[in-house]
């Protein structure tokens, strides 16, 4: 992937989408690049930060703290006259947004370009947020890859865009197309050493020399919809709008993004090529009306497949209703009739079966031996597992402190879920310890709110769990606040030292930035006791001394903070590396006739320890268990030993 | 009466607030801890019998089997249960300058006892760390000193029992505890799942008169604005018509108010008929209105010998009971037990029906009702 700066031009490379996003930003000579971890858009800037050190590309790249500083940082390379890009996961967008919503206000200079990917179907989230009403929202342009070579070709065209109308184009991306991978032929890779110098000095109101702001918001707003206007005339063209299939189809599918791959899918396998039409659009807003109108002119039936919310949908209606003079009614089908669920991630499957519907032809059978062979392989051959923290993870060792803690304690305490590996905590990997879980940061906003509960009568004690990385994106404004509103609260940072469930990308209190140079560290323990809390620090890995310490915390008034430091045992540092050998000693192992009811494996469930079933014991699992030591605090009667690697 | 599980422990008794933190649930498995002056429960545990619930107080007690299991004679709500002798007592001339007794120091004299005639190795008692009460296994008769006086509060004493038990220790023990606490631990000495790696390791068990306890937590809540917890030396409730608690702390004495104190007693203790701890092999108590003498009964024959040897070899003073005083005795325990047993019937935790629920203590009817009316 550190090619991907130098592929020649004309060569054909397999590219994942992400990659080919980076390529076409390259293309298009991109100087800057920020964004914030998260699934499914971080291979962009960290592709980027692998080959920022190649002195030909001029690149700076950095993760910043949050996406709306990532935003911010991204857009300075464009006042000073670059090329920039900033990249983050839709609910990242969210957290960008009121800076967004100045910045299309104010214009940019530079061509700069926000990537967003969503995540349909919440494979890596717990939301299935949408990017695409945004770019309504904030009145910018919109383009939605439709394959792999689209993800190239359409980053760097967005730049071109940009340039042309002085303003953010927004890229949304989706994981299918982010994480799979397709045959992309390169471009070129101009050279560039354009200086940055930010102009400042001209009329207060000139959009190259003068101040860059959203006021005067009339003047400026009326602007912005002028290049709005322009960007739909240019869509009018573009080579990115494409349409396949009968001149006057039966069927008229608009589609977009993704689910382009999928009505193609769906037309071939129902054999329906000579009577529906496909119109794939790139261009998705502002919809460019005249392509639209012609289109729908030659057919009376339109189905909508796209995903997640009816936003094509609604936008070419309301382009119907106002051509309905000059087109005609149409019937429409989609999201908004039930042909297509309202929720959820799309598939061929699903447009299939509401093609074939709407068609009224048959879908294609499966030999029903093969179908009754594949489904009793799928569901009974495959063993069945849960959701879990790895071997050797701090996190299974935190949440057990946690859980027994506020079990001792005995109160009815909860903890306020955050954002990471650790939001698994609210199911039994985590020993379902959370009981709020919303976006990042947001575990110590509420826990801020239910520590001032006590003047209702709320003795519950309170606390809050959030990793390091969301500490530094989010989680300080509600620690302040807890802190200065004087809340009882107990905010536990489970400090992996790195964003771990992106991929150890680096955070502020890592000593490196993303393009490897040493960084300097801010330091969360300091941070905290430096707004007034009241801070411990433990190993997660110690049980009692971390139990005891929280136990302090939680009986004491007004807000605390307990760090519990401990590497990810998937980080680069402690990855195949043990600290210790463990072994169950059998002679000690009461098996089924021990009170314990089998803790180890039953309640806390490392993968590492396993119920030998001939031998009715406890037993390491050699291969997985990742020797971190903790369940030698677990079993009641010591029969779990460790012994230190040399 | 059914053995059932953790569960049903957790269902009947903590769910209903009935927990008295005796500490019987607590050292046998991982899952039942004891923290702050209460039992917690860390994790559900599946198994459908459990020793905690086989053990707890307040879990389908039968009462005569307890009784004729232990003194071979039924339960019949006696005053003040099996009784085979009844004295007044205190430390005799063995037991000079061995430091503070709450009353008449008879607990301490026939714990120096066991200790110096090799009958028992440990002493599972209560010590306090700050107002929190503290089970502590004393190896030593000078450990023994180190505990006494009073606690007042709800404690987890059993749990080092059960401990020592669980782990297969070959210890003897004398256990000193309340009323709730003898009856967890004749229940735990009938071994009631019959297990094979079972053994009884206490040789003698002491039990100690026990109108109510408190609650550790709430206590402390309590006496936090009034004094710094961490300063108190004894503590102690003088005979009426004194109406107070007095905390001897050492910056001077404070008196709360009874009525500020009988709040804190624990939901657990109002259905506890038992103010003599009845299933022990002694039981030890106040002397009424003869500060420097305990009330000593004994009720089986172990507890007999023992006494005795503590008597001749001149570590207790043993003396004839007053009679008044063993009437004022019996009429007090006879009220706990009829307040106890009204209760009981109201919060429906007595003789219940098996097809209507489980009870938290079985005794026979018909003694019930002549006792209540």
């Amino acid at each position: 992937m550190t090619h991907l700066g130098h592929y020649p031009e004309g060569s054909r490379h397999l590219l994942m989408g992400n990659e080919a996003i980076v390529r076409g930003a390259l293309e298009a000579g991109v100087r800057m690049a920020a964004g914030y971890p998260g699934t499914p858009s971080s291979e962009i800037i960290e592709n980027l930060a692998a080959i920022s050190k190649d002195p030909s590309l001029h690149l700076y790249v950095e993760w910043s703290v949050n996406e709306k500083v990532a935003l911010e940082v991204a857009s300075s390379a464009s006042f000073a006259g670059l090329k920039t890009m900033a990249v983050m996961k839709q609910p990242g967008l969210n957290v960008a947004a009121d800076y967004l919503l100045h910045l299309s206000g104010s214009g940019v200079r530079g061509a700069m370009v926000l990537v967003s990917a969503d995540d349909p179907g919440a494979l890596s989230s717990v939301n299935e947020g949408e990017t695409r009403h945004y770019a309504k929202l904030m009145e910018i342009p919109l383009l939605e890859p439709g394959d792999f070579q689209e993800a190239k070709d359409m980053t760097r065209w967005a730049f071109e865009l940009s340039d042309a109308i002085r303003n953010v184009v927004l890229v949304r991306t989706v994981t299918r197309l982010s994480h799979a991978s397709g045959t992309v032929i390169m471009g070129r890779v101009p050279e560039n050493d354009k200086q940055a110098f930010f102009k400042h000095d001209g009329f207060i109101i000139d959009p190259n020399e003068g101040v860059v702001m959203s006021p005067p918001v009339e003047y400026k707003h009326g602007e912005q919809h002028r290049k709005l206007k322009q960007a739909e005339s240019l869509f009018e063209n573009s080579p990115f709008n494409t349409y396949t299939g009968p001149d006057t189809p039966e069927l008229l599918i608009i589609t977009s993004s993704i689910c382009s791959l999928y009505s193609r899918e769906a037309v071939h396998m129902l054999g329906l090529e000579s009577r529906v039409g496909i119109l794939k659009i790139g261009t998705t807003y502002p919809l460019p009306r005249q392509l639209m109108k012609k289109h729908m002119a030659a057919c009376d039936r339109i189905f909508f497949v796209e995903e997640v919310l009816p936003f094509l949908e609604e936008e070419v209606k309301i382009i119907a209703a106002e051509c309905a003079a000059d087109i005609g009614v149409k019937t429409f089908f989609g999201k908004k009739n039930g042909s297509l669920p309202m929720v959820g991630e799309m598939n061929p499957d699903k447009v299939i079966a509401a093609l074939s519907k709407i068609m009224d032809t048959a879908m294609p059978q499966r030999d029903a031996a093969y179908a009754a062979r594949a489904g009793a392989v799928a569901f009974g051959g495959s063993p069945h597992r849960e959701a879990t923290f790895c071997p050797g993870c701090p996190h299974r060792a935190s949440f057990f402190t946690l859980n027994t803690a506020l079990s001792m304690d005995n109160r009815n305490g909860f903890v306020c879920g955050d954002i990471g590996c650790y939001s698994m905590g609210v199911l039994p990997a985590g020993f379902s310890t959370l009981k709020t879980l919303h976006a990042m940061g947001s575990g110590t906003g509420v826990a801020s709110g239910f520590g001032k509960l006590s003047k209702f009568g709320m003795d519950q004690p309170v606390l809050s769990v959030c990793g390091d990385s969301t500490f530094f994106h989010s989680a300080m404004p509600p620690l302040v606040n807890a802190i200065h509103n004087s809340s009882d609260m107990t905010l536990v940072v489970l400090d992996n030292s790195g964003t771990a469930m992106t991929g150890f990308q680096p955070h502020p209190g890592i000593e490196r930035d993303a393009m490897g140079d040493t960084a300097a560290t801010i330091d969360i323990p300091a941070v905290c006791r430096a707004m007034g809390a009241e801070v411990r620090v433990c190993d997660p890995f110690d049980l009692h001394h971390s139990r005891e310490t929280l136990l302090e915390l939680i009986g004491r008034k007004g807000v605390s903070v307990l760090v519990l430091k401990q590497g990810c045992a998937l980080s680069p540092e402690k990855k195949s590396s043990r600290r210790y050998d463990m072994r169950v000693d059998e002679t000690i192992c009461a098996g089924e006739s021990c009170g314990c009811n089998r803790m180890c494996t039953r309640v806390f469930a490392c993968p590492g320890l396993v119920w030998d079933k001939e031998k009715t014991k406890a037993r390491i699992d050699d291969v997985t268990c990742a020797g971190c030591g903790f369940c030698a605090d677990i079993c009641p009667r010591g029969a779990i030993v460790k012994k230190e690697v040399a | 009466m059914p053995i059932l599980g953790s569960t049903e422990l957790f269902d009947d008794v903590h769910k209903k607030d009935l927990c008295v933190d005796c500490g019987a649930c607590v050292g046998l498995c991982p899952y039942f801890v004891s923290h702050n002056g209460k039992i917690a429960r860390l994790f559900p545990c599946t198994l459908p019998q459990g020793r905690c619930f086989a053990h707890c107080p307040k879990t389908e007690v039968d009462l005569n089997r307890l009784s004729t299991w232990m003194f071979g004679s039924e339960y019949d709500l006696s005053a003040l249960g099996a009784v085979t002798d009844i004295r007044k007592a205190k430390a005799g001339p063995a037991m000079t300058d061995r430091g503070m007794f709450q009353n008449g120091g008879t607990v301490s004299a026939l714990l120096t006892l066991g200790f110096r005639s090799g009958r028992i190795t440990a002493a599972a008692l209560t010590s306090r760390k700050g107002l929190t009460p503290e089970p502590v296994l004393a190896e030593s008769e000078e450990a023994v000193l180190a505990c006494s006086g009073s606690k007042y509060m709800a404690s987890p004493t059993l749990s080092t029992v059960m401990k020592e038990s669980a782990s297969g220790s070959t210890r003897r023990m004398a256990v000193v505890g309340t009323a709730c606490q003898m009856t967890a631990l004749a229940q735990m000495r009938m071994n009631p799942l019959e297990r094979e790696d079972f053994r009884d390791p206490v040789a003698l068990s002491i039990g100690l008169f026990c109108t109510w306890a408190l609650d550790t937590r709430k206590l402390k809540h309590l006496l936090k604005d009034h004094m710094d917890l961490d300063s108190i030396v004894s503590m102690d409730v003088p005979p009426p018509p004194a109406q107070v608690m007095t905390f001897n702390t050492s910056s001077g004495t404070v008196d709360i108010p009874l009525s500020d104190i009988r709040p804190l007693i624990p939901k657990g203790c109002g259905i506890c008929p038992d103010m003599t701890a009845e299933f022990a092999d002694v039981s030890v108590g106040a002397l009424e209105g003869e500060p420097g003498w305990n009330t000593l009964i004994v009720r089986t024959a172990r507890g007999a010998e023992w006494v005795e040897d503590a008597a001749a070899q001149g570590f207790l003073i043993l003396e004839a009971m007053p009679e008044a005083s063993l009437a004022n005795l019996k009429t007090g325990a006879l009220g706990k037990k009829k307040k106890a047993l009204l209760r009981a019937k109201e919060d429906n935790c007595l003789n219940v029906a098996p097809e209507a629920g489980r009870s938290a203590l079985v005794i026979d009817p018909e003694r019930v009702e002549s006792l209540l009316t």
